[in-house]
């Protein structure tokens, strides 16, 4: 399809404001958050238009890119977005959006702040559209890096005391502080793109080395052995980013460690992005290789929700308790793939959306607590309600969708994923799952009690807190509204990822 | 033959011109040198392949071309660098340097296109002894000394091992052209084995593979950077040729003996290589050990035994050459202004200095492998290389090696962009080593950002040989 790039536009946008605002803005602090505003608003504008616009119809890739990089190698830039991806580049674009009035006022060094968080989105949106295995991991290494620098400067140190019998040794590793954090979480994902980018090669030579094109790949019908070890490979690559257990242990201590807009941007898209490239490459390429380890996929989906949600329930930490929900919350995604059911990948996908949201909102609010009243830990805190009504209410809506209550996103998501267990080869999956809700029930609830809507703290350093204020009250109100908007009317969504995940499945051979 | 030529003739004014230099101060000589090299490089860039001279011991291939390009190239940003400088020793000793740097390029421009084994190895001498005499330069310092004769020593051994091993292959093959050698190797006799596996050895001591690694990290320390620069990209260049010219070209089939050996000594040099740069608190031994590794993912390249595989190394080699000397010159400049080798004296460069802190940090990530710098392509191709071969669990302990690697980078990345400033005035960089250093960058983007030239030179170059 000739005509305007749309999709590069969009991933482009973030990184021109990038450049511009290393070039322009120095010592501007306002031209620095109004150039990142324009850039990731264009993108924004951009996704909404290709969502409305996308043929359901047709289905299939659209908006068609393609730009010969290394013809020898058969490397090419090639973008485009299914219904799946669509939904991606919305959620990125939204919660991007927020963020950068969520961190509004980052003060130290915020000209590199927003150029490296503009970067990171840049490679965040690279990895949803190209259909180039080459360029989409080249993106993803994009994604990955700038995160190191993000949380080594502008993250913030817990106060984390290792304990047990193993506490003398973790305690020389400097657990908790936000070096320890940003090495930790780019070596795991770096970890995890060796094992991604020995797949992608062992399927490029295996198809001939002439081409890295995911749509030729995807008419290939590879040996089954081989699928067997590249979908391994694929899974732990990008299992590690969307934060499967035993691998998930960056995730907490990254994600309580780095600043707002980060940890929003990370546990609300970057872990989608490991979801998304193990649905589009482990099961669009490799279906025999899928139905052998679907089993182990999600099983290992199921001890993520429950162990994330005890994890999450042990913490005093308010952060800490957000970034286990996440783990927890990828189990739900994880299991929605391995149903290879319909209504699982739906409900897997949906929840990709319904999380990003979610846990973008959440890391929003736990940054404006944060900088409000200066503290993280839990029990300390208590009838922030009556300071400040908005935040609270913000954080009991993302709170009910978190549990799954009808009408949020979660529900959705929730139901149409354990339906999907219920519906598959290994029906037990449900249980572990309705455990997991019920748990998540139980920390979220005594969070937000706790916080918010108990009695009153004694510490005087808690008397007088304002509440929400100008920008952040715009990432607060964008991020409710499409969390309650999706609950109401998941249709919107449902519609063109179903586009994208039946012929998944035809593919698979699961449906006749 | 012009280029060899025309670098004779430069080396003769060099020294002329140094021995009737009036004044203490010769280091202007270093200019003379460059603008001679200059015009050579810009002859090696017109050079086309051409006939073979001397009964076909000297050949002018694509691969020459190639690699001789490559040495000129390393060779005029070691000198530009060496033009800051400032110590009085050589400033007076300046004729010296350049006369031995430029008789050890000679070595090695004929080295690229010897293709008979008694030249080879007369041109592996002229190209190590030379390299001897500049570690010792400051004759001074005692670790200067120390550096230097433990350099000559392990090199002559290593010299020593390749001559047995030579002896072997004529003994078996009758001849001292490859071109023979290559032909005796089809009956595969074990003596002959033998001895290509002992030179493999020796070879193994100058590109500094593991285990022949343990005079690389001393004379990286103790020699000045901008030579060290030089020494860790050209010398090893040439070795590679060499190892191309004998293990590779022409033999065909039996060309696959040489797999394990070379993954063998891949894997060891990329994990020990590695590891042992960790706890490195000194720049210039971090960087020495990681070019060790570095040595190890070019011999990934080495072990695909393909057209590709070898031309993804010569790739790699440009790639590391822009990198790897960039990152010693920045260390130059740092050393330069606070005296200090220390990774520690990194500490808030970004606040001091942004752009050279901004550079080292593009270099770091070449060299670490990071997409949009020379090196991810580098590493790639090299993984892509192998990966055709079938040689999977190569990659994969390659690409695991590589998240090690880039612990040890980003501890310096840290220590610049995170940590405050311990002092506040500014890095001054003097001119030709800040132009150094933007050539390097704009190596290491530009061929990040645009690699096909490259990639189709380096596929061109590596053709012939199979």
């Amino acid at each position: 399809m000739k005509g305007f790039p749309t999709l590069s536009v969009i991933t482009w946008a973030p990184f021109v404001g990038a450049v511009l605002i290393m070039f322009l803005a120095r010592h501007r602090p306002l031209l620095v958050r109004w150039i990142a505003l324009l850039s990731t608003g264009v993108s924004l504008a951009l996704s909404i238009w290709i969502y409305a616009t996308y043929e359901r119809e047709a289905a299939g890739f659209q908006f068609y890119e393609e730009l010969s990089l290394v013809p020898p190698l058969g490397i090419n830039y090639q973008l485009g977005v299914d219904g799946v991806s669509l939904l991606m580049v919305l959620l990125t674009s939204i919660v991007i959006f927020a963020g950068v009035f969520a961190s509004w006022t980052v003060k130290e060094r915020s000209q590199e702040f927003y150029a490296l968080l503009l970067l990171l989105v840049t490679g965040v949106f690279g990895v949803f559209v190209s259909l180039d295995l080459f360029v989409l991991f080249l993106f993803y290494e994009i994604a990955v890096l700038p995160m190191y620098l993000l949380i080594g400067i502008w993250g913030s140190s817990g106060e984390i005391r290792p304990q047990g019998i193993f506490g003398w040794a973790l305690r020389r590793t400097g657990v908790g502080t936000k070096e320890y954090a940003a090495m930790k979480l780019t070596l795991y994902l770096l970890f995890g793109s060796a094992f991604i980018l020995v797949g992608i090669l062992a399927l490029y030579v295996a198809a001939g080395s002439s081409s890295f094109s995911f749509l030729e790949m995807e008419a290939i019908q590879f040996d089954p052995a081989l699928q067997s070890w590249v979908f391994l490979a694929f899974y732990v690559g990008f299992g590690i980013l969307a934060g499967i257990w035993p691998l998930h242990t960056w995730s907490p201590d990254g994600h309580a460690s780095a600043p707002t807009a980060v940890s929003m941007l990370h546990a609300g898209v970057l872990m989608k992005l490991g979801a998304y490239g193990f649905l589009r490459l482990g099961l669009g390429l490799l279906p025999d290789g899928a139905t052998q380890w679907v089993w182990l996929v999600g099983t290992i989906g199921c001890v993520n929700i429950v162990y994330g949600a005890l994890s999450a329930m042990a913490q005093t930490d308010l952060k800490y308790v957000i970034a286990y929900s996440s783990v927890s919350h990828m189990g739900v995604v994880m299991l929605g793939l391995a149903t290879l059911t319909e209504n699982g990948l739906n409900g897997s996908v949906f929840q990709m959306f319904a999380h990003g949201i979610m846990t973008g909102l959440f890391f929003a609010l736990v940054g404006l607590v944060y900088e409000k009243a200066h503290s993280r830990a839990i029990f300390s805190m208590g009838g922030f309600g009556q300071m400040m009504p908005g935040i609270a209410t913000a954080f009991t809506v993302a709170g009910l969708s978190s549990l799954g209550l009808p009408a949020t996103a979660g529900f959705v998501a929730e139901f149409l994923t354990f339906l999907g267990a219920w519906q598959s080869a290994y029906s037990w999956w449900l249980f572990p799952g309705v455990l997991g809700a019920f748990l998540t029930s139980v920390y979220v609830l005594r969070v937000a009690k706790q916080i918010f809507w108990g009695p009153k703290s004694a510490d005087p350093h808690f008397q007088h807190l304002p509440d929400a204020q100008g920008p952040e009250w715009v990432a607060l109100i964008i991020l409710v509204g499409v969390l309650v908007l999706f609950g109401v009317a998941p249709g919107i969504a449902i519609g063109p990822v179903d586009t994208a995940t039946v012929p998944l499945l035809l593919r698979l051979g699961v449906l006749p | 033959m012009a280029l060899e030529v025309g670098l004779a003739v430069l080396i003769l004014l060099v020294f002329v011109g140094g021995l009737s230099w009036r004044g203490q101060d010769k280091r202007r000589l270093g200019v003379l040198v460059a603008i001679g090299l200059v015009i050579l490089l810009w002859m090696a860039f017109r050079a086309e392949p051409g006939a073979a001279l001397f009964g076909g011991s000297f050949v002018q291939d694509e691969l020459a071309i190639f690699s001789k390009r490559l040495f000129l190239l390393a060779t005029i940003l070691g000198v530009l660098a060496s033009l800051s400088l400032r110590a009085p020793t050589f400033a007076r000793r300046a004729t010296e340097y350049y006369v031995a740097m430029l008789a050890s390029l000679l070595g090695m421009l004929v080295l690229a296109s010897a293709r008979e084994l008694i030249l080879l190895f007369v041109a592996f001498e002229l190209m190590s002894i030379p390299l001897y005499v500049i570690s010792g330069f400051c004759k001074r310092e005692e670790e200067a000394v120390e550096a230097a004769l433990k350099f000559f020593l392990i090199g002559t051994v290593s010299s020593a091992f390749i001559v047995y091993g030579l002896s072997f292959v004529y003994g078996i093959s009758n001849t001292t052209d490859l071109a023979g050698v290559a032909v005796a190797l089809q009956d595969g006799h074990p003596l002959l084995i033998l001895g290509m596996v002992l030179t493999l050895g020796g070879l193994g001591f100058k590109i500094a593979a593991f285990p022949f690694h343990m005079w690389v990290p001393d004379t990286y320390e103790a020699a000045s950077t901008p030579f060290v620069a030089w020494l860790s990209v050209a010398p090893k260049a040439a070795g590679f040729v060499v190892m191309f010219r004998l293990y590779l070209e022409g033999v065909g089939g039996p060309v696959v003996l040489w797999v394990p050996v070379a993954a063998g000594l891949a894997t060891i040099t990329i994990i020990a290589g590695n590891l042992m740069a960790i706890p490195q608190q000194n720049v210039k031994r971090l960087l020495a050990y990681s070019g060790i590794a570095h040595i190890g993912y070019m011999l990934i390249g080495f072990a695909a035994v393909s057209a590709s595989g070898v031309a993804m190394m010569l790739f790699y080699l440009v790639a590391y050459l822009f990198g790897n000397m960039g990152a010693f010159f920045v260390v130059e400049a740092v050393a330069q202004s606070d005296g200090s080798e220390a990774i520690s004296a990194y500490k808030g460069l970004a606040q001091r200095s942004p752009v050279l802190a901004l550079c080292m940090l593009l270099f770091l990530l070449s060299l670490g492998g990071i997409p949009f710098v020379a090196g991810f392509w580098a590493k790639l191709l090299v993984f892509k290389a192998a990966a055709e071969q079938g040689l999977y669990w190569l990659v994969l302990v390659g690409a695991i090696l590589t998240v090690v690697a880039l612990f040890y980078y980003l501890l310096v990345a840290k220590r610049m962009y995170i940590d405050a400033p311990e002092r506040t005035h500014p890095v001054p960089v003097s001119p030709f080593l800040a132009f150094s250093i933007f050539v390097c960058v704009a190596g290491v983007v530009g061929v990040g950002v645009y690699p096909k030239p490259l990639v189709m030179a380096a596929l061109r170059a590596a053709s012939g040989l199979f």
